[in-house]
């Protein structure tokens, strides 16, 4: 957001902030030992894994395999192996609808939550900050609260049918398709926080003149948002959804506790998937093919995000 | 002309009472979730297998807890000691490397602040079927340390990120003037650069002890047997073993999230900080 500071900073540490006379070999090696840290842990714990993630989906990596630490080398067989099985396919489209509907939701809520804080009111502070809650619960907790909620004699069901909404209970957890919306509801609930904060920010950053100047020209609520308030958001709204999307590729902790992919693997999504092909199915191989297929999606997405910072960076 | 504009501005009392009401009713129905899991953690259990449903808790009892804590405060100590070791480490490495990514001419500058971008989008699993095998190899499964070192990962990026941000406002004239003065780089490093990074330093250790404390996918996959069970772990397992004890597993996932909330009480600037930090940079 303050990227013009930052180019000014950078610059003057650049032009001044270098070490005075003293050995350069030395002063190198010194400084060096600033970051060198920081490189080897990035190589061990990043660079390493996604290359030997790489390497034994093209093994046949089983439990042996993995006593001895590689397996046999069988091309593109566990690509082959686990794109042909169903699972995998139906895991592709789940993680995409999931993605899809808890991205769009839960930016949408945030962004109406957001304008709704852009004023002054009392309370408004402390209010705004319990926005934060559903994301700093630890992800575990938050499937835990509502694998109970939506349990079959669960508050959820409760509710409606106290209202005559239903009259027989909803398997929402021993349902697939049931399952899924369940999913999908309380994803878009833990991603409300980041969005909302986002937009809160980008609202703050919108010149005030400007509303004034609309005001003056007698210009009405929709008119002004039309013309100022979402023009002004559209750079943070691409990252954000792209983020959101990020973000929600990596989720695993809700549905492994809600259902745990289940029933019958009627919830899988890729990440579950990978993790059951591994420790359940002990097909380490295909469990790494499936995560590669995951990380490319990622990988993709973070491009995207990357070309976006870029982009409104030259702005 | 300012003047006006203010008056224009300025909603008048009531108006303004009445956008904290509804402001009331979003943040009630928002943590409307989590002031439940209060109410069956606070309740009798069997007040909640009433037919309709139960909003406040009829009756009040700290029993769930008794029963949560026997089962759980093992894990919790465990994740407290993988937490603060995980924050420890995080900040020893970020610190240091932040500063010199903020202020030093470094070739692969560029190359690291987008791996260590990447590096906060990789997916978990992808990491940690990887770190399954290598821990394997080198005996660190099921050990603190290995989980340690898997839940660095979390927090290592995002404070590099973060505290580049605080080490690229301090002043270079300010390090360079030490700098004359004789004061070695490690010193600058301490006396200079670390006070002015402060608050950057506090948010890094809050977001690396809470993202620590809340891994759940590391502590399942790196510790099959069960021998480092942080807090997630036990909840997850409570639910498994007590299904029907709504009470004692919402006292667990109460007793899970003290540190989040007692950071929103205590930290919440801070907080606020990372969230906006946290996505925003690059």
């Amino acid at each position: 957001m303050s990227t013009a500071t930052e180019v000014v900073t950078r610059r003057s540490a650049e032009s001044t902030g270098r070490a005075p006379r003293r050995p350069v070999a030395r002063r190198r090696l010194v400084s060096a030992a600033f970051v060198a840290p920081l490189v080897v842990f990035l190589l061990v714990f990043f660079a390493y894994p996604l290359g030997l993630g790489i390497a034994m989906s093209l093994q046949d990596f089983d439990v042996a395999a993995l006593v001895r630490g590689f397996g046999d080398f069988v091309g593109l067989a566990n690509y082959v192996d686990v794109l042909k099985s169903p699972v995998t396919q139906a895991a592709v489209v789940r993680t995409v609808i999931f993605t899809v509907l808890s991205v769009v939701f839960s930016v949408g809520i945030g962004l109406a939550i957001a304008l709704y804080f852009n004023r002054r009111f009392p309370l408004s502070r402390f209010l705004r900050a319990l926005i934060l809650l559903p994301w700093l619960l630890p992800t575990i907790a938050s499937g835990t609260l509502f694998k109970i909620m939506f349990a079959d004699d669960g508050l959820v069901n409760k509710v409606l049918a106290t209202l005559g909404i239903i009259q027989q209970p909803v398997p929402w957890l021993t349902d697939p398709t049931a399952a899924m919306a369940a999913l999908i509801l309380v994803n878009i609930w833990a991603g409300i926080s980041f969005p909302a904060v986002a937009f809160y920010t980008g609202l703050q950053d919108i010149p005030r003149d400007l509303y004034n100047a609309a005001a003056v020209d007698g210009a009405g609520r929709w008119r002004v948002f039309r013309s100022i308030t979402f023009p002004l958001l559209r750079p943070v709204t691409m990252i954000v959804l792209v983020y959101g999307i990020i973000y929600t590729l990596k989720v695993f902790d809700i549905v492994y506790v809600m259902t745990g992919g289940g029933p019958a693997d009627g919830t899988q999504l890729l990440s579950t998937w990978a993790y059951t092909e591994s420790f359940t199915n002990y097909s380490f191989g295909g469990g790494a093919a499936v995560s590669n297929i995951l990380l490319a999606f990622s990988l993709v997405a973070a491009s995207f995000y990357i070309w976006l910072q870029r982009r409104s960076a030259r702005v | 002309m300012s003047e006006t504009r203010e008056t224009r501005r300025a909603a008048s009392l009531p108006r303004q009472l009445a956008w904290t009401a509804g402001a009331v009713l979003i943040i009630a129905a928002l943590v409307f979730p989590v002031y439940w899991m209060a109410v069956l953690a606070f309740d009798d259990s069997r007040s909640i297998l009433a037919d309709t449903p139960v909003f406040w808790p009829r009756q009040p009892s700290l029993d769930n807890f008794t029963h949560a804590w026997d089962l759980v405060a093992g894990n919790i100590l465990i994740s407290t000691i993988v937490a603060l070791s995980v924050t420890v480490i995080t900040l020893v490495i970020a610190v240091p490397a932040s500063y010199y990514l903020a202020q030093f001419r470094f070739r692969w500058t560029a190359v690291i602040m987008l791996g260590l971008l990447v590096a906060q989008m990789i997916p978990g699993i992808a990491l940690g079927l990887s770190f399954y095998t290598m821990f394997a190899q080198a005996h660190l499964l099921n050990s603190y340390v290995g989980l340690i070192l898997a839940d660095t990962t979390y927090g290592i990026p995002f404070a590099v990120v973060l505290l580049r941000a605080f080490m690229e406002s301090v002043p270079a004239d300010t390090l360079a003037a030490a700098r004359i003065d004789g004061s070695g780089e490690w010193r600058v490093f301490i006396r200079i650069a670390v006070p002015l990074a402060t608050p950057g330093i506090i948010t890094a250790a809050l977001f690396a002890f809470l993202f620590a404390w809340g891994d759940f996918l590391f502590a399942v996959t790196l510790n099959g047997t069960g021998a480092v069970q942080p807090v997630t772990v036990g909840l997850y397992k409570f639910v498994g073993t007590y299904g029907s004890d709504w009470g004692g597993i919402m006292a667990s996932v109460v007793l899970a999230i003290i540190p989040a909330s007692v950071f929103l009480i205590l930290a919440q600037r801070w907080l606020t900080v990372g969230v906006r930090t946290g996505g925003m940079t690059g």
